[in-house]
């Protein structure tokens, strides 16, 4: 590329004479050592580095031809404006080069492989999660919805930032916490609206919120982790409008029950909604049953709501929709405190209902009595394939019982029991009888992946 | 402080383990078991690849033995690893719920407590505010001060709980607080023995599949091996047996070259001798086809010169052919332009010609609408004339009546006063008349119409053979005396129909086709005027005439039936009377129906000649050109002859005494007019001497009529 002038003369007469006479090419080795026709750029690369550099003014990509078009990408540089480059490069090649110089590590496996996505979803997220309400403009996310609407179908929001009257907020300003204090009392604690955001984004899929702020170190507040009524209003809202959610997960955020019930009523009826998570929030009894009204008012197939506050009543709700319903295949009721009470409930509505395959009552307080009917479970339910019981004082009688349930059933793959207090020979019987219906279902999926 | 839990575990449950090991773990086999192919392939060539194949299906079944117990023995291992590392969880999680349990119970505890301190506080304070009541009833000032004292105490006291509560609770908010650094310190040892037994499981798991792998290798290896034995094994027993084979082979090979050694030695001494006994011959061959080649070298030598020769002349005649060529070449290019230009004024010909063709049939069509034209004056004109004629005519029969009328006057006069005599008026027929003079005979009748005459005839004869044709009958026997009288009517139409039946074929087969619908008689009167057409005849006369000839024929023709026939030919009306009587009529012997053809060509024959002649003076289709005036010169010399000779005799006898006589007179009159002149003269004479006897005037007169004379000129 730094070549002088002058020998980018003499390729033409070079090329004749190479033909005729080697000696003569000798002659202009001679007088240039480093020269080489191959080093000679040509004609189409210097137009194509043109383009390259001229990116910017006049994006020329799609008129190239294929091999040019690669040319071209490689040396595109990834600090282009995303209004030129997103509607118009679809080569992933860029979009990892634009990943890499960004953020250093990436997963391109959790974005379906595609860089591209990887490239936006994250783009958008780190937007969102450095939105200020009242401070940024909201211009700034919409901005990004015409470029990157088609590429997006997860959003995960690991913080939302509450408005602050200080024009700056960060980690290290540590005379903001009197300050903020004051300014939390204020009547906006609203975050981010998402309404105007995920109508806009027509293949979005799913979608992770947490209500919080991340890493605030010795800032911390209590009115940073805020989940206020308008915001669960607004998000009620927004996933109503957005009919392609698959995924909808909502950590960590204090959902109460009537942010829950609120949630609820908005997603009722929802096209898509397969899969919800509320963990780690504040769901008590009565959010526990706007939840079973939920079950079958949609066509969730995965419920997670763990470590909250259900008790037995909100258990008894749910176990009610749980037996009419049809879709749900997973349910995760972690750490919460059903109590004997919610667990009957739960193994009754399991003798009746056919399609859940997987449960998860780790860690809720059930004793002896619950173990007596998940024993008949057992033995009726022939769909269910995992059941964790871990962390309940079953005892040794409930041991008992669920290993003459287990010694009946033929479908069960998985089962945990640890910490469950039964005694070590019904532990190794279920153990023994879960490994046999493994082998089982194992050669049954060889001989019929053979098959296929 | 009860959403500090870790969501690194949260996620890491998040996902199913168990029920996701099963495919994880085949997937794994399957994947190994594929690298281990690909490699195997890629270190071997592309020709053994079959083989290779081959080997591993063979190889799969002992083999897969081994792979199931590897993955058997992986699931175990993933299982125990993935408890192992789920146990952290589930002990976080049932240390969880403890601590929520212990939190809630420590929660009902405080309420409790609280509960319990605001009750107390309440009476304390009740206590306070009663006493304040008594207080102020205190008048004495030591009272007061030691009620207010007791009351401070009092307030002290209760300050001193409400503080000592503020400082439990702040004391158990430092221990929850400490609780809460514990458990994130307690939770972060999880995590990091988490993640330590993960990476260990990890490694450990690494290396075991590393190890099945190689197990799974060894034991692919191990088949193979043993598979490469038994292949080697086979496969030297198979080339022990084809050297045995070959070796065979290579010995019976020896033996037969032996035997076709001596055959060959054989065939090569028989074959020497031929060759001797052939060579030979063709020697003397070859010397006598020499000596045939110098003979044909010669004729060839001969022929060559000749051939020479003969190809300079062709070769000369080729070159006057291609002058001659060229010359027909440019003729045949004159000739061309010439053909060309004949050609264009042959179009211009034709065009002309054309041209001129039109303008003749338009001169053609012109001059027929003039010749029509004509003909119509002409046919006017000889209408005119024929008025003209007549008037003309009777006028001068008027004039030439009077003259008559005048001449038999004088001839009445001259007899009855010049000789006395008594006149008679002689007889005059053609006065009466007037008018020219009509021609005698009346316009013939075609033949169509007397063949349809005759065969209404028959038809009214057919239908009522009574009265009612007698005057038909009548009539045309009339008619028919004219022409011969022999011919009856009822034969005519007898020979009539014969005729239609026999000369079918003189009438057009489309004309017969349109006839097909039409009553009989019509057809047969259609079919009559037809053949009539073909054969000539026109009027009733000739159809008279052919029947009369028929007769005629037959009378020569059949001997034997001549009377009858003769009775029925001649005394034809009284037969025909008498037949109408009886109404039925056998024909059978008018004349045979075979000979009708004969005698219709006789006929023909002999009746053409005068139908020609006949033609020939029958030129005009007018009609009213031949009127004959024959007797006109007859009419008018009848009329000229009213006086007859001999009175023109007596006439011109008459006239010479009266001319005599008349001189006579003339000389007598003469004689009387002198003498009276005579007379007069005389007379006037004496009156003029009297006269001039008696007068003297002239004497008198002045002046003398001399001078007046003089005068009068100047």
């Amino acid at each position: 590329m730094s070549k002088s002038p002058g020998a980018g003369m003499y390729p033409p007469i070079a090329k004749l004479n190479l033909a005729a006479d080697p000696r003569k090419m000798r002659r202009i080795i001679a007088e240039d050592p480093e020269w080489s026709l191959t080093v000679v750029p040509l004609l189409s690369n210097l137009c194509l580095q043109h383009i390259v550099r001229n990116f910017e003014e006049k994006p020329i990509l799609e008129e190239l031809l294929p091999r040019h078009k690669d040319y071209v990408l490689e040396r595109l540089s990834p600090s282009l404006p995303l209004q030129v480059t997103a509607n118009l490069i679809s080569d992933d090649g860029y979009w990892k080069r634009c990943c890499k110089q960004r953020w250093g590590l990436c997963d391109v496996s959790s974005y379906g492989h595609s860089w591209k996505r990887m490239f936006f979803e994250r783009h958008l997220e780190n937007i969102i999660e450095l939105y200020i309400p009242d401070a940024t403009d909201p211009k700034t996310v919409l901005g990004m919805v015409p470029l990157c609407r088609n590429y997006v179908k997860r959003l995960d929001i690991s913080q939302l930032m509450p408005p602050i009257k200080e024009p700056q907020k960060s980690e290290d300003d540590d005379n903001s916490d009197s300050a903020s204090d004051m300014g939390m009392d204020g009547p906006s604690m609203d975050h981010f609206d998402f309404g105007i955001l995920l109508d806009k984004l027509s293949h979005l899929e799913e979608f992770h919120v947490v209500y919080r702020v991340k890493g605030c170190g010795m800032n911390f507040e209590w009115n940073l982790f805020e989940f206020t009524f308008r915001d669960c209003e607004s998000l009620a809202k927004a996933l109503k409008s957005c009919k392609t959610l698959r995924v909808l997960r909502i950590h960590q955020s204090k959902v109460d029950d009537e942010k829950c019930r609120q949630l609820v009523n908005n997603l009722l009826d929802h096209p898509s909604l397969k899969e919800l998570n509320l963990s780690h929030n504040l769901i008590g009894d009565r959010g526990a049953r706007a939840i079973g009204k939920l079950l079958n008012r949609s066509k969730l197939e995965s419920l997670t709501v763990y470590d909250n506050n259900i008790r037995g009543p909100g258990a008894q709700a749910i176990a009610y929709a749980l037996a009419k319903n049809s879709s749900l295949l997973s349910l995760n009721l972690r750490l919460n405190r059903l109590g004997d009470e919610g667990g009957q409930a739960i193994a009754q509505a399991l003798l009746k209902n056919r399609t859940l395959k997987w449960l998860h009552l780790g860690g809720n307080e059930m004793t002896e009595p619950t173990a007596t009917v998940l024993s008949q479970v057992l033995v009726q339910n022939n769909t269910l394939r995992s059941i964790n019981l871990s962390c309940n004082r079953l005892g040794m009688d409930g041991g008992k019982v669920l290993e003459e349930g287990m010694c009946h059933n033929s479908s069960m793959v998985e089962c945990d029991i640890r910490l469950t207090e039964v005694g070590q020979e019904s532990d190794y019987c279920i153990s023994q009888v879960v490994r046999n219906n493994q082998n089982q279902a194992h050669r049954k999926h060889n001989t019929e992946e053979n098959l296929a | 402080m009860s959403q500090t839990g870790n969501p690194r575990e949260d996620t890491e449950e998040a996902g199913p383990s168990v029920d996701s090991e099963n495919p994880e773990e085949r997937i794994a086999a399957r994947r190994l078991r594929i690298a281990a192919r690909s490699e195997a392939k890629k270190r071997q060539e592309l020709g053994d690849d079959s083989h290779e194949k081959k080997e591993i299906k063979e190889e799969a079944r002992k083999s897969q033995h081994q792979v199931e117990q590897s993955e058997k023995r992986m699931i175990k291992l993933q299982s125990d690893g993935t408890e192992l590392v789920t146990n952290i969880q589930v002990a976080a999680d049932s240390r969880e719920s403890q601590r929520q349990t212990e939190v809630e119970e420590a929660h009902r505890l405080r309420v409790e407590k609280l509960e319990n301190e605001a009750k107390s506080s309440l009476e304390k304070f009740e206590e306070i505010t009663r006493k304040w009541t008594v207080a102020k009833m205190k008048e004495i000032p030591q009272d007061l001060r030691d009620s207010l004292s007791s009351q401070q105490q009092l307030c002290a006291l209760l300050i001193e709980d409400k503080n000592k509560l503020i400082l439990e609770l702040q004391q158990e908010m430092k221990l929850s607080d400490d609780r809460y650094v514990k458990n994130l310190k307690k939770q972060a040892e999880d995590v990091d023995l988490m993640i330590e037994r993960m990476e260990d499981q990890v490694k450990f798991l690494m290396g075991s599949y590393r190890d099945e792998l190689d197990q799974i290798e060894n034991s692919f290896e191990h088949e193979r091996k043993i598979l490469l034995t038994g292949n080697r094994t086979k496969w030297e027993q198979y080339m022990k047996e084809r050297r045995d084979k070959e070796l065979e082979n290579v010995m019976q090979r020896m033996k037969r070259v032996d035997e076709y050694e001596v055959l060959l030695q054989q065939l090569r001494t028989e074959d020497a001798e031929e060759y001797n006994m052939i060579k030979i011959k063709l020697d003397t061959d070859v010397q006598i086809l020499e000596q045939q080649l110098q003979q044909m070298k010669a004729t060839y030598q001969l022929n060559q010169e000749k051939l020479e020769y003969n190809f300079q002349v062709l070769k000369k005649r080729d070159e006057e052919n291609t002058i001659t060529k060229s010359q027909q070449k440019r003729k045949i290019t004159r000739l061309q332009d010439v053909v060309n230009n004949l050609k264009i004024k042959c179009a211009n010909q034709e065009k002309q010609s054309r041209e001129e063709n039109q303008n003749l049939t338009d001169d053609y069509t012109r001059i027929m609408q003039q010749y029509k034209h004509m003909q119509k004056k002409m046919r006017h004109f000889a209408a005119i004339d024929a008025k003209k004629f007549e008037e003309v005519w009777l006028m001068n029969e008027e004039e030439v009546k009077a003259l008559v009328e005048k001449a038999l006057d004088t001839d009445r006069l001259v007899h009855e006063q010049q000789l006395g005599l008594a006149w008679q008026r002689p007889s005059l027929a053609f006065m009466e008349r007037c008018g020219p003079l009509q021609p005698q005979r009346q316009a013939q009748k075609t033949a169509h119409q007397a063949i349809s005459e005759l065969l209404q005839l028959g038809q009214t004869s057919g239908c009522s053979p009574g009265k009612g044709n007698s005057e038909v009958e009548r009539e045309r026997e009339g008619s028919e005396a004219e022409h011969s009288g022999t011919v009856s009517a009822k034969m005519v139409k007898k020979l009539l129909e014969l005729l239609c039946d026999e000369a079918g074929f003189l009438i057009e087969s489309k004309l017969l086709k349109l006839l097909s619908p039409l009553e009989k008689d019509e057809q047969s009167l259609m079919k009559l005027d037809s053949i009539f057409t073909a054969m000539g005849i026109e009027s009733e006369e000739d159809v008279y005439k052919l029947a009369d000839f028929f007769m005629k024929y037959r009378h020569t023709q059949g001997e034997q039936t001549q009377d009858a026939s003769a009775k029925w030919g001649v005394a034809s009306p009284q037969a025909e009377r008498g037949e109408f009587t009886s109404s039925c009529s056998p024909p059978s012997d008018l004349i045979h129906p075979n000979d009708v053809l004969v005698a219709l060509r006789a006929f023909t024959a002999h009746h053409c000649r005068p139908r020609e002649l006949a033609t020939s003076h029958q030129p005009s289709m007018l009609g009213l050109g031949g009127r004959d005036d024959t007797e006109d010169a007859a009419y008018w010399e009848a009329m000229g002859d009213v006086i007859p000779e001999a009175k023109l005799k007596i006439w011109g006898a008459l006239e010479t005494a009266l001319y005599k006589y008349h001189i006579v007179l003339t000389e007598r009159s003469k004689f009387i007019t002198d003498t009276q002149s005579l007379k007069q003269q005389n007379t006037e004479l004496r009156m003029l001497l009297h006269q001039y006897v008696n007068s003297r005037v002239n004497a008198e007169l002045e002046i003398p009529p001399n001078l007046v004379m003089q005068l009068a000129p100047e």
